[in-house]
Parts: C-alpha cells; sequence; structure tokens
C-alpha cells in the first residue's frame, strides 16, 4: 500500500467522493476515486464506484472498463454485475452471427480466483513434500499416517498446479480490453487509409490479439477481427 | 440687367439677396446657373439650378447638355412676387427655376456648359460651371450632412441610461443606380457589424418613379451562413415617400428579414432580383431588376463565456418555470413549463432540459414558439412544455435550471435562473380508503396508481472500502517459483545425502576387510619367519592370529573367542566352499596341537603353513 495517504486519510476522501456522487456531482466523485486509485489505494470497491460514476456521468467505455477491473480484481457481485448489465443494455454495439466459444482455459480461471489458487497450491506443495522428507526418517511403523496425509496433500497439490498454470499461461496470452472510443473504426490492415471492416462504439468489451505500431488487432466476441487505433481501447 | 456666370452657393444666396432688396434691379433681365457643391464623387448626385428673372413669355430655355454628366432628374418651378415701393407703381417679378439632379459619367474636373435662352431673335447664355469630380463617393454636401445631425442629447451622459432595445437601427442611404434610375431594386441592412448570433434586419425596397402594377416575383437572396425569420412581407404594395439624392421617389416593401449569423466572418449576401410590372393595363410592360449585393462583417463571440453557453443564444433573455402543481397524488400528472423570453432568434435557442430524480419520469417536451416582431427585431417567446409523471411517493426536487446568453448591447455574458421546485407526492386517497374485502375491491386495488419500484438503474455505490495496493499475481512474484521448486531441491538432496552415505558406508567395509586381510597376511608372514626357529608355539600362535584375523576381515566380525563349530557355522553362513571351510579348521585345529603338543617336526610346521596360505588364497 503506498504511503501517500494514510488509512484514514483514504477512507475520508473514499466517503466525499461518495457524498459527491450522492449529490450528483459525479466529476468530484470521479476526481476523488480517481485520486485513491492513483496514489495506491485501489481494490474492487473503489474501482466499483468509480464505474457506476462513469456510468452515471454517460462515459460507457469507462464505465465498463473499471466494472469489469472491479470484476477482474474482486471477482463477481450482485450490485457489480447489475451495473455492468446496466451498461451492457446502453451499448450501441449488438455483436450478432455464430458466438465463438468461449477457450475453456479462460472460462476456467475465469470462474476461480487466481491469487487463492496460487496460495493453495504452494501451500499444499510444499507441505506434502515436507512430509514426504519427514516419511523417509520415520521408522517404518510410524510412516503410515504421515504417508496418508502427504498424499491427501498431493491430491490437492496437483490439480491446483495445473489450474495455476491455467491461470498464468491465460494471463500471460490472453489481453481482454474494451473500446473507450464513442467510434472506433477497425481496418483490414495495421494502417491509416486501410479499408474499414466495421465500428465498434464505447463499452464493447474486445480480446486485443497483436499490436504494432499504434494499432492492435482486435477481435470482437463472434470471432470478427480487425486492426483498431490502439488509443481507442484500454486494457482491463 | 443681365448676370451671368454666377456660380456655387454664395451666388445664390448674393443673387436672391439682390433680388430681395434691390427692387429697381428686378425689372431688368436675369440669366444664370449654378451648382450645389464644386467638388462630388463621380457616385454622388449634384443640384444644377439655372435660375430666369423678368424672362419674356417667348422666352426658350435650353439647359446644358454634356456627356460628362448624366441627368437624374429635372423640375422646374415659376413664382411671381409683387412688390409696392413708395407711392410707386407694383414691382411685379417672375422668376422661373428649373432644377437639374445630375452625376457626372467620370472623374476629373469637368466642365458643366451655359445654358442658352432665346428670346426676341436674341441669345442670352449663362456662364459654364467647373466642378472637380473626385472617383468614388464623398458624401452628401455639407449642407444636407448638417440638416440631418440630430440634436445633442441633454440625457446622453446620464450614468444609468439604457440602450432602447426597439430603437431603430438607421438604414443606408441608396444610390441610384445608372441606366435605371426610374425603378431600381434596393437591399440594405441595418447594421454591417455584429456578433455571432446578434439579429441584422435586412430590407428589400423598390424604388420608383413610375407607376407600378404588380411585382410578380421576388427571388431573396442566397443567405448561406444566416439563421433567418421572416419579420415583413407586405402583400400589396404600399408605398412611401423618399427623396433620394434630391430626387423624390415612391419606396415600396417587398420584404424584411431578420438575419441571425451562425458563424464569424465577413458573410455575403447575394443579390436579390424581382420581375416589376409598370404602368396600367395595355400600357403596362414587365421588367427585370436585380439588387445590390451586400456584406456585413460578423465578430465571434467574446472569451469568457459561462458553462452551457451556445452561439445561438444572444439577445436579451429571461427564463422562468411554471408548474402545475407542486403536491399531487401519485399517479396524477404535473406539468412544467420552461419558458425562455425576450429578443434574439426565439426558434433557435435552446432553454435548459429539466432534470429531476429518478422517481419522477420525465417525459419527451412539446415546444411552442410565440414569434412577435416589434419595429423590426424578432422577440417572443418559447415554450418547453414537460409532463412528469411521479412514480413513487416522497418529496423530491426539480433543480434550478440556468441560461446563459451574451447580451450584444450590453456586451457582456448573463445568465437567467429559475429556483428549484420541490414537489411533495402522496398516496392516491383512494388506495387507502378502500380495504379489499371482495374480489371485486381487489381488481380495483390492482388498477390504482402504486409506488412504482421498478428493478432497473443503477445499483448504488458502495460506502465501505477495503483498500488494495496494485499488485502482481503471486505466481509473478519473485519467491513463489524458488518456494515451489525448494522442497523438490531438499527432496533430491536428502536422497543424494543418503547415497553418498550408504556408499561411503559399504566403500568403509570392504576396505576394512581388506586392510584386516592384509594384516593377516603380514602377521602369516611374520609366522613363516618363525617356523624354523625353536619356539613352535610362537609359530602357531602367530598362524592362529593371522588366520582369526583374516576370518574376521572375511566374515565381516571378529572371529576370536569363538569355538572352531561356531566359526564352521559363520563360514558356512558366508557361503565358504566345503574345501576352505575344512582347510580352515584343519588350520586351527593343528595350531592347537601344535602350542599346546609339543610343535612337530619341521614339515608339519610348513604343512601348517602351507594349508593356512592356501586358505587365505583366493578369499576375495
Amino acid at each position: 500500500m503506498s504511503g501517500y495517504y494514510s488509512p484514514e486519510e483514504a477512507q475520508d476522501v473514499f466517503l466525499k467522493a461518495n457524498e459527491a456522487y450522492a449529490r450528483e456531482d459525479y466529476a468530484a466523485a470521479q476526481d476523488g476515486y480517481e485520486k485513491l486509485l492513483s496514489h495506491g489505494h485501489g481494490g474492487a470497491d473503489v474501482l466499483y464506484n468509480l464505474g457506476t460514476t462513469h456510468l452515471a456521468r454517460g462515459d460507457l467505455g469507462r464505465a465498463v472498463l473499471s466494472l469489469e477491473q472491479a470484476k477482474k480484481q474482486g471477482g463477481r457481485a450482485p450490485d457489480l454485475e447489475a451495473n455492468l448489465a446496466v451498461a451492457r443494455a446502453r451499448q450501441v454495439d449488438k455483436v450478432v452471427g455464430a458466438t465463438a466459444e468461449e477457450e475453456f482455459l479462460p472460462r476456467v480461471t475465469a470462474a476461480t480466483d487466481g491469487t487463492v489458487v496460487a496460495w493453495t497450491f504452494l501451500g499444499t506443495w510444499v507441505a506434502a513434500l515436507l512430509l514426504l522428507l519427514v516419511w523417509r526418517w520415520l521408522k517404518p511403523g510410524r510412516r503410515t499416517g504421515l504417508g496418508i496425509v502427504a498424499a491427501l496433500l498431493f491430491t490437492v497439490a496437483v490439480p491446483t498446479g495445473a489450474l495455476l498454470a491455467a491461470h498464468a499461461w491465460v494471463d500471460e496470452t490472453v489481453h481482454e480490453a474494451v473500446v473507450l472510443s464513442p467510434t472506433l473504426v477497425a481496418r483490414e490492415l495495421p494502417q491509416p487509409g486501410a479499408r474499414s471492416i466495421f465500428e465498434v462504439h464505447a463499452g464493447l468489451k474486445v480480446r486485443l490479439l497483436e499490436e504494432t505500431g499504434r494499432f492492435v488487432r482486435i477481435r470482437l466476441p463472434n470471432g470478427l477481427e480487425g486492426w483498431a487505433e490502439r488509443e481507442g481501447v484500454a486494457e482491463i | 440687367m443681365r448676370r451671368t456666370g454666377s456660380s456655387g452657393p454664395v451666388a445664390v444666396l448674393v443673387g436672391l439677396a439682390l433680388l430681395a432688396s434691390a427692387p429697381a434691379w428686378a425689372a431688368g433681365l436675369e440669366f444664370y446657373q449654378t451648382v450645389n457643391r464644386e467638388e462630388v464623387g463621380s457616385e454622388d448626385t449634384f443640384l444644377l439650378t439655372v435660375v430666369t428673372v423678368d424672362a419674356p413669355a417667348d422666352a426658350k430655355v435650353k439647359l446644358p447638355r454634356s456627356d460628362d454628366f448624366e441627368v437624374v432628374n429635372s423640375s422646374r418651378s415659376t413664382q411671381r412676387s409683387v412688390s409696392w415701393s413708395g407711392g410707386g407703381p407694383a414691382n411685379i417679378q417672375d422668376v422661373t427655376k428649373y432644377v437639374m439632379v445630375m452625376r457626372a459619367n467620370r472623374a476629373g474636373k469637368l466642365t458643366i456648359p451655359p445654358s442658352e435662352m432665346t428670346t426676341a431673335g436674341k441669345t442670352h447664355r449663362t456662364d459654364s460651371v467647373q466642378i472637380d469630380v473626385k472617383p468614388g463617393r464623398l458624401g452628401p454636401p455639407p449642407a444636407q450632412s448638417g440638416r440631418q445631425q440630430r440634436l445633442p442629447d441633454p440625457f446622453a451622459s446620464m450614468p444609468s441610461r439604457l440602450p432602447d432595445p426597439f430603437a431603430d437601427e438607421p438604414e443606408d442611404e441608396p444610390t441610384i443606380p445608372r441606366g435605371d434610375s426610374d425603378l431600381f431594386l434596393r437591399s440594405s441592412l441595418d447594421r454591417d457589424e455584429i456578433f455571432v448570433g446578434e439579429q441584422v434586419t435586412l430590407s428589400l425596397y423598390i424604388y420608383s418613379r413610375v407607376d407600378l402594377s404588380s411585382v410578380d416575383a421576388v427571388t431573396m437572396p442566397k443567405l448561406e451562413g444566416f439563421w433567418t425569420e421572416e419579420v415583413e412581407s407586405p402583400t400589396q404594395l404600399s408605398g412611401e415617400q423618399k427623396v433620394v439624392d434630391g430626387v423624390p421617389y415612391r419606396a415600396y416593401l417587398l420584404r424584411r428579414r431578420a438575419l441571425f449569423p451562425v458563424k464569424a466572418g465577413t458573410l455575403s449576401i447575394s443579390a436579390a432580383e424581382a420581375d416589376i410590372t409598370t404602368g396600367f393595363l395595355f400600357a403596362g410592360h414587365r421588367v427585370h431588376r436585380v439588387s445590390n449585393g451586400l456584406k456585413v462583417k460578423v465578430a465571434p463571440l467574446p472569451p469568457g463565456a459561462p458553462q452551457g453557453m451556445s452561439n445561438a443564444n444572444v439577445g436579451a433573455w429571461r427564463l422562468s418555470v411554471d408548474v402545475s402543481q407542486t403536491r399531487v397524488e401519485l399517479g396524477q400528472p404535473i406539468t412544467v413549463k420552461v419558458i425562455l423570453e425576450g429578443s434574439g432568434n426565439v426558434k433557435n435557442v435552446n432553454p435548459p432540459k429539466l432534470t429531476g430524480p429518478s422517481a419522477l419520469k420525465i417525459y419527451d417536451p412539446t415546444t411552442t414558439d410565440k414569434v412577435a416582431p416589434q419595429r423590426n427585431r424578432v422577440q417572443g417567446r418559447r415554450v418547453v412544455e414537460y409532463l412528469v409523471m411521479p412514480q413513487r411517493t416522497g418529496t423530491f426536487t426539480l433543480p434550478a435550471l440556468e441560461f446563459p446568453f451574451f447580451d450584444a448591447r450590453a456586451r457582456s455574458y448573463e445568465v437567467s435562473r429559475t429556483d428549484p421546485i420541490t414537489l411533495t407526492v402522496e398516496p392516491a386517497a383512494g388506495s387507502t380508503a378502500l380495504p379489499p374485502t371482495s374480489s371485486a375491491h381487489v381488481a380495483d386495488s390492482a388498477n390504482e396508481q402504486k409506488n412504482v419500484l421498478t428493478s432497473g438503474g443503477l445499483r448504488p455505490v458502495r460506502y465501505q472500502a477495503r483498500f488494495v495496493a496494485p499488485s502482481e499475481p503471486p505466481w509473478k512474484r519473485s519467491f513463489f517459483v524458488p518456494l515451489v521448486l525448494a522442497p523438490l531441491g531438499l527432496l533430491a538432496g536428502a536422497a543424494l545425502l543418503g547415497g553418498v552415505r550408504g556408499r561411503m558406508a559399504t566403500r568403509t567395509e570392504a576396505d576394512k576387510g581388506r586392510q584386516q586381510a592384509k594384516a593377516a597376511r603380514k602377521r602369516l608372514v611374520e609366522a613363516e619367519k618363525l617356523q624354523a626357529g625353536a619356539d613352535a608355539g610362537a609359530f602357531y600362535t602367530e598362524v592362529e592370529k593371522a588366520l582369526h584375523g583374516f576370518l574376521g576381515a572375511r566374515l565381516g566380525g571378529p572371529v576370536i573367542g569363538l569355538t572352531r563349530e561356531a566359526i564352521g557355522e559363520r563360514m558356512t553362513v558366508a557361503g565358504v566352499a566345503q574345501e576352505r571351510r575344512a582347510r580352515v579348521l584343519y588350520v586351527l585345529e593343528a595350531c592347537d596341537l601344535g602350542r599346546y603338543g609339543g610343535g612337530g617336526d619341521a614339515a608339519a610346521r610348513q604343512k601348517v603353513m602351507d594349508a593356512a596360505v592356501a586358505a587365505m588364497e583366493g578369499w576375495a
């Protein structure tokens, strides 16, 4: 945690931003939440409030971005899902056609908390191996109980290890982003004058595939792909 | 008397003074011409006055003609004056004036030729008149411009003097076009420098000195860059007398429009056109006339505009809100009118949008405009009417509204504000009066207005936060991978250590055996030295020790003190061959016999020695 604000000061900034939101001074509320984030006092709650403020102001792109970041950090929550649903309902774009099935690993990682998985794996793995070490030094008659505990720990450690590997792979290879520009043109090639394939609008969630120069290749949920300007999207 | 060659207004005054003060001269003939200005512009008109005094009745006056000048208009007037002086006869004087409105066709020092008067076979000539013609327009003559000056305003220096919003803006003086001086079309603006969004009034007139029958078609100019509003569009021709450069015209208004520029810069207004029928019945004919083009300089609004300011918000405005009722029952609609009234572009201003809490459903408004131009200024009111339907009971506030605008006359920004409006929504009276005691009542109550609590809308913000610093996922932190691999390394290290230790232990036992065997063989060598000695007991003892040491090394443990049966059994267990076992036991027995039975001879000693060597050899 950054030392810019003490915990009491951070709480005070948060409450003042909430009060500004209550009196519909959304600019002041947004300013407060962004101050907390920029000084290292973030978290799912601050991101949720920031996303809700953006939504109240009508900035759909940043609203979806903040709410998705809150979801990524803090997992699902009823209020978060409700406001995300409101944001999706306000989106201009409606992605139609055969929706490409989301890959298995991203689905699995989205359903599990990477941090919990990592710590679970580390704990069970280390404990199991240490018990195995102890097991070697014990006389044959005393090894049974220890062996059972070690086997149980291995039973947990192996699947969580596989899940952790999936998280690491998804974290490294899958990059999701949100369209921020009111209108973003996707082109056939990463060139400003290339033929336009389609347009997307603020708030749409896309996947970033690769990047070259000031262009990124985006993929829509239905598999549609094109090159768009990098500054028009923000990674979650 | 005859006067010729007088020129200039001074000469006119002198001549008139002489006429008035010297009746003795009045009986003589006078003939002269004058102009009202000695210096004019090529676009200006001037007056040439030819005067005859007491000219005979048969006198013929020939007015001057020159290609350098155009005669725009001419008129003739005659006056007779009778005066008595003392007791003499009455003095009668006839004065005839020919007034010509002229305009030079070119610049330079030009000469108006003399006028001629022929009477009784004699020709009289006036002097020619010199006039300096400058290119362009110099404006009206000093005497004329002097007449247009207004009297000083005694209230001009009062500090509280406010601008009159209805003051007529002076329209510029029209110029008589060459060629079409009897009938021409004229566009004019009431001002030529304005701000964006400020009104400028365009007027289109017909100036005519002939009879008009009808105006068949009017094509207004293209007004690109303007928002236009009709101010006056007469359906019948109604003329008024106007004098242009001294020439009387009938001026007929065709159109008058208010223009509101929407962008800054110098904007052009193209020429208007009209088809006009002159004369009456069969004598009439149709002519086409094109007006002059216009330009207007439009300045952008000055900096420092308040928030929400639009270019259309120029003028003088007052914002107000009218609410039908502030206390209603749930389900009863409320009408809220946002009213903007004042002078300016009424149809293009946008009153602020009414907003309210989500408990009040505000439907899309309807807009009505009432434009009532006064003194050529567009003014009126724009009313935006909202229907507000409460969705819940409670007390709600419609926030204050603000309308910023630019007052072009005061050259400053103003903001017109309204007060917040508090609305109280109460439960419908019928909803609690009738208890649902029957199915009919239940049905009725279902139709009553309910306190609608919809599931839509944003969820509120969270009132508590758990602050978390941004961090890397655990598996990306530097300690994670080493911590995962450390137990594996520890396990591998332990296994490696165990193996090394086992291997080292094995090697020690073998080495020990080999050392013991080596020591046993050395001891046997020592015994061989004692073989030929006198002490037989020492020889056998040494052989026995050597064999015991050897057996201890090979059998993995000391055998001293064991019976020969025990030794034989251990050798059996160790898998020693039968022949070697027998040889060992023979040597041990022979040593016992030799030590305690007298030692035997040299051959017996040699036999024991050979048997001991044979027992040790080949036992690895």
